[in-house]
Parts: structure tokens; sequence; C-alpha cells
């Protein structure tokens, strides 16, 4: 059988693009609806995604300084949101970011587990220790801890976690995958460690297929080094696109959600992207990189890398913020046709650059409408998509080995 | 004034993570006309409540849900937030009862404190959601909490919005109390006059002679009865028939969960009297 594709809808909130939630085909009230949630886990499910997952912060953003007026927040909490999409589904998996660096493993068992058996089995964590300097002051805290303290943490965190759900499955009512799957995003090498030695999923961002061959190539040997079968782990990058019927209606797709962008809207979004409120600045002059490197709360090596080129170029702010609003996250964006984006799906599958995407649609829910209706009928009648879930559990449907119950 | 006769029970059977076992007490406390379901109660707390609410929104349609919170193993902020999208999705529907559960003294009462703290960040009105204009929110509405209670900290405000309810309703239980005097519902053994909520509900079983709970209704001492549930499907349908007089003669008001009780929130509980507002979009 040619190699099968696995599909993950990533959700953070109401799309991929700030701009999403003005697109007349966004329902940005919707995120405030069960109805929103229903139709968009039954949208995943008729889709036949392995899973939804929900992205998380637990900054409040801006607050301390200046909040954005033009940005789609608040979000809601993804592990509730989630369950309440389990409760209108059967089979699609469901996947809640959790901080590692913010909960208690006590805190963290009870709620997955509790959502492991409300759900039937189909509950996943995506494990983040959380970036943002913010976080820190949500939780007591003046700044946050080191990110090398983060990940030791995080292993302690989820061995611990692990021991109680093999707790509560004995104490019953069982659990049905024994715990949530494990899904991680690390970047850097502690990350890539940490994802190694306990991720059964991963996401990354691949710009281009050399970029996915080359990540999942590192992952599959860390995994190995550390003695675990790389085959138990799924690599998924992110996906995002803008469809339509032909090349030249797609691009113009993009271009109607490119041109939603206000000077004010990128301006906010880079704010907040590099920790520093640069809405008093003169758009027009030139990308003030020092105040920049002076006032961010990000690290500053991180942040120079992003804005010191441009500066050196005299690029202005105006045009380093729309810029960056294009593609804030270095993932793939697909412009195209539904027929040429399986296409390149499957090229990236046989290539090796992947076992399936992470989809991000540009906005919400039309983006994830366009491509239910449009992609996946291509890549099911191409043999390479499954038109029925094999089971009930996120990880059979991830067709992971089950889980393995030890005595206690 | 509305003044309906509150009829209130706790589940606390493990089964009630089950998903095929928890649609069927959820079916029966709507059947019963329930107005506030406690999922899982001092003593008995086999699973997280804050989950198991977020799953019955969509499964139930009139029933308050009441989530039992434990001091020991919670945090505020996280709190704070899986109860706002609750009510969210159970279009105003949400409760939470803290219980200290083996915390320090006064941690659950810090507790409250920095939820309300972190809820009243955000204004009624603070969403625009003007696509045409492109502003989002009023950001002159939303507020840091800057909580600082003896257990939490918190900068706040929540990341999430003000709950449709402004706050969710806050229950005490007598059998773990909590150093609060504003909460909106008491469970009391006894009729007292300063249960510490605006509304108290007697604890009964399905022996209670009704002609005593129906005298101290008419007396004002009580506002309606609650239960503790050991075997749901038939206690639920029996409670329901033991005060069906008494609830048919005081019905509840229109709307959400706290207008239906007659429960508005409380001045000291919030800096605002409303919950969030989402604008229509045409
Ligand atoms: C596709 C993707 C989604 C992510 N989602 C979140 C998220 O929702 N919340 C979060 O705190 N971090 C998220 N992260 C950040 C990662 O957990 C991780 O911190 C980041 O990739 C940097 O790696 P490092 O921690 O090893 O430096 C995400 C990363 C990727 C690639």
């Amino acid at each position: 059988m040619s190699k099968q594709i696995h599909l993950w809808a990533f959700l953070q909130g109401i799309g991929f693009y700030p701009t999403g939630w003005m697109h007349e085909r966004a329902r940005p009230e919707g995120v405030f609806s069960m109805d929103y949630y229903s139709y968009v886990a039954r949208l995943a499910e008729k889709g036949r995604f392995d899973a939804i997952v929900f992205g998380d912060q637990l900054q409040s953003r801006g607050a301390g300084g200046r909040t954005p007026e033009r940005m789609a927040m608040p979000t809601l909490d993804p592990m509730t949101l989630l369950t309440a999409m389990a409760a209108v589904t059967d089979h699609v998996g469901l996947v809640a970011t959790i901080s590692t660096t913010f909960n208690t493993p006590e805190m963290l068992a009870e709620r997955f587990g509790t959502m492991e058996r409300i759900t039937g089995g189909r509950a996943g964590w995506n494990i983040v220790t959380s970036v943002h300097p913010d976080t820190a002051g949500n939780f007591g805290l003046d700044e946050m801890p080191p990110k090398e303290t983060r990940y030791s943490n995080a292993a302690d965190v989820v061995d611990k976690a692990c021991e109680l759900w093999a707790a509560m499955d004995r104490a019953g009512p069982h659990l049905n995958q024994g715990r949530p799957v494990l899904v991680q995003a690390g970047q850097s090498p502690a990350g890539r460690e940490f994802a190694a030695r306990t991720a059964e999923a991963i996401f990354c961002p691949a710009p281009s297929i050399e970029a996915g061959i080359d990540f999942r190539n590192d992952m599959r040997s860390r995994i190995s080094g550390v003695g675990r079968n790389p085959d138990g782990t799924r690599v998924m990058p992110g996906l995002s696109c803008v469809l339509g019927g032909t090349e030249a209606e797609a691009r113009a797709n993009h271009k109607a959600i490119m041109d939603m962008a206000s000077v004010e809207l990128a301006i906010e979004y880079l704010s907040e992207s590099l920790c520093c409120d640069l809405t008093s600045f003169d758009p027009n002059a030139k990308l003030p990189v020092e105040a920049i490197l002076e006032k961010t709360l990000l690290p500053t090596a991180d942040v120079g890398r992003m804005v010191t080129p441009a500066g050196e170029k005299g690029t202005s702010l105006r045009d380093f913020a729309m810029n960056f609003m294009l593609n804030p996250r270095g993932h793939n964006v697909f412009i195209g046709t539904p027929e040429q984006m399986a296409d390149m799906m499957i090229e990236w599958r046989d290539a090796g650059a992947c076992d399936g995407f992470t989809l991000q649609p540009s906005y919400m829910p039309g983006g994830l409408e366009d491509f239910v209706e449009g992609v996946i009928p291509i890549l099911q009648q191409k043999g390479r998509y499954r038109t029925e879930y094999p089971g009930t559990t996120l990880r059979s449907t991830l067709g992971l080995p089950a889980y393995e119950r030890t005595e206690a | 004034m509305t003044r309906p006769f509150i009829l209130s029970a706790a589940i606390a059977d493990p089964e009630l993570a089950v998903p095929e076992t928890a649609a069927t007490y959820l079916a029966a406390a709507d059947e019963a006309g329930l107005d506030l379901l406690l999922f899982g109660e001092a003593g008995g707390r086999p699973f997280d409540a804050q989950v198991l609410v977020a799953w019955a929104a969509p499964r139930s349609q009139r029933v308050g849900l009441v989530a039992t919170v434990p001091a020991s193993n919670a945090h505020p902020f996280h709190v704070a937030r899986a109860l706002s999208a609750v009510d969210f999705l159970s279009g105003g529907r949400t409760g939470w009862s803290v219980i200290p559960e083996g915390a320090a003294e006064g941690t659950a009462e810090d507790m409250v404190g920095a939820a309300r703290s972190l809820w009243d960040g955000w204004g009624s009105d603070t969403l625009i959601l003007d696509k045409a204009s492109g502003r989002y929110l009023d950001a002159s509405k939303v507020k840091a909490s800057n909580y600082e209670g003896p257990f939490f900290k918190v900068t706040g405000p929540v990341n999430a919005m003000r709950p449709l309810l402004g706050q969710p309703v806050l229950v005490l239980d007598d059998a773990a109390p909590i150093a609060i005097k504003d909460a909106d519902i008491a469970l009391v053994s006894e009729a007292t006059a300063d249960a510490g909520a605006t509304k108290s509900l007697l604890k009964v079983t399905l022996d209670t002679k009704v002609e005593d709970v129906a005298a101290l209704f008419a007396d004002g001492k009580i506002e309606g009865v609650h239960m503790s549930l050991s075997d749901p499907l038939a206690e639920l349908p029996k409670l329901a028939a033991l005060f069906a007089e008494q609830v048919a003669a005081n019905p509840g008001g229109e709307g959400d969960l706290r207008a239906r009780l007659g429960l508005p929130l409380a001045s000291t509980a919030s800096n605002q009297p409303d919950g969030a507002k989402i604008p229509e979009i045409a």
C-alpha cells in the first residue's frame, strides 16, 4: 500500500492569518458559541482528520502595556473546547496544548485522565513549556525559568503524569488508550531531545520539502538514538493554504486576504510577536531596531536575528510588519488548486519530508471547508488517505502501537 | 423579583466520566427539571469536574453545570479560563463550587478572589468584532487584574473573555465551608440566616418531609433543595416528583442561569453587573 497521509487540523482561535477574522466567510462571533465548535468538529470528522489540535498561550496579551485592538483575541481554553467537541463527534482525535511549566503533574494528570475517559480514548497532549515572558506574571513569577530548566522539568512532569495515569487506569474506569497520545513541537536542541524521548507525534515548521526531510531525518535518528522505534512517531509539519479553482483564482483569493491587512494590524501583530510595543513609532520611518532590542522581553539574540538584516537594509516599519504578516510562523503556505495541493502533499510524503500535515486553515471555518471539500476527496481517490476511521481511539487512527499496560 | 423553587443535586459517581453513563445522567437531570447539577462534591470527586462540565455543555439543555473545584489541585488562572469557556459553550449555565480538599486554610478563598479579578479584567462590552473597520475589541475595556493574595499572585486579566454570566454561579457547601460572604448559592444542612450566599438550598433526602420544606420556603428561609445522589437514574425522577408542586407553583424566570434563578451578580463580587455581550454579526 502506498504511504498514507495523516492530517491534523490545528485551529488556534480564528485561523492562520491575523487578518482571517475579517474575511467574509469567517465567523469571529462563532468562537464564543457551541454551534460553531459543533460545526467545525463535525467538519473535521467528515474530512477524516486524525485529530483537531488547539494551540494555547498563557500570557494575557498586551495587558502589561497596550492591548491590541485589531487582533482576534481572546482565545478560549483548549481542553474545554476539545472536550465539548468530543461530545458531538465519535472518531476525531482531540489534542490539547498544555504547559508543563505552569501545571503540576497532579493537575495535568487529573484533567487529561478525565478527558481521556469522557472522550472514549481520543485525547492527545501537545506538551509545551511556554515561551512568552508575560506568562510568568500570571503564575506569581517575576520571570520565566530558562529553557534548559523548563525542558528538564517537562521530562519530570511527563514521567510523573504517566505514573498517575497508570494508577487511574488500574483504579478504573479504564482509560481506553492508557494515557493521552504525547505530542511535542520542540525546535531547539533541548526541545528536540525531549521530543525524541517522549513524542508520538511532532509538529514543526517546514517551509520547504528539503527542510521537512532534514527535520524528519534528524528526529528519526534522535529517536533511534534513545532506543525508540522511529516508526512510532508521526512527524507533522504545519501547512496553510489558500485554494482556488485555478491558480490565478487562488492567487486572487490570497491577495484578498492580504489586502484586508491594515498597517495598524500588522504593527500590532509584530508588536505581540516581538514582545515590544511598536504602535507609537512612525510606520514610514526605518524599522527601529535599537529600540526593539532594548525593549523586547524576548531573548535579544533571537529577536536580533529577525530584525537586524532588515534594519541594515533600511526597511520601513510598515514594510517589515506587512511582510512579517504574510508568513508569520515559517510554515509552508500553499497557494493553488486542490489538485496541485494534493500532488504537493503526496510528493512531500513520498520524499520522506513528513508523515502527514498539520493543516492551519487561513481563516475559519471557510478555509477548512475549502480543504475538506476540495483536497480530501482527491487524496482519497488517489488511495493516499483514509475514507473511514480504523477504530475509535486516536492511537488507532495514528496507526500507533497499542499502549502496553504494566503492573504497578 | 424572581423567586423560583430551586432543585439541585450532586453526582459523585466515577461513572460520570464515562460517556455512555454521563449521557444518561444528563438526560435524566434535564428531564427532572433540575436547576443545578454539581459534578462531584466534598468527599467525592473522582474526576476533574471542569472537564466534565465541558462535555456536558452540548449534551444538556437547561440544567446549570456546577464544577466542584479543589483548591488543592487547581490554579485560578486555569480555572477562570476553563469556566469562562464552559459558560460560552453552555449558553450561560455555568457554576462552580470551590472546596479546600486538603489545601492550606485560605487557599479556596484566595482562588475565588483571584478568579473573580481575572474575569473582571474584561468589560461586558469589550468585543466589537467589526469586520469593516477591523476593530476587534475596545482596548480601553481590558484591564490588568494585578491580584495579590496570600497564595496566588496573578497579573491577568484572564486571556479568555468575561463569561456570559459575568461570573459563574458560586456555590458553597457547608460540608466543606469556606469564608466567602457573597456567594450565590449555599447548600445547608439547616436553614441559617448567614449562610454566606444570596440563596440557601436545604440538603434533603427522599425521606424529607415536603411540608417542612414548604414551610421554610414560605418563610423565606430557604429557596429550594439539594440532594446528594447515589443512584442518579432512580433518584432524579423521585426528587422531581417529591417537589413537583413547589416547582410548579414557583417557576423560574427566562434567560441565562442567573436570570432564571434570580441571582444577580453581587456588587461586592464583581466590578460590573453584567456578563459578556457578543456583538451580532450581519
Ligand atoms: C506547529 C507548532 C505549534 C506550536 N504550538 C504552540 C502552542 O500552542 N503553545 C506554545 O506555548 N508553544 C507552541 N509551540 C512552540 C513549541 O512548543 C516550541 O517551544 C517551539 O517550537 C520552540 O522550540 P524550543 O522550545 O525547543 O525552543 C508550537 C510550535 C510549533 C512548531
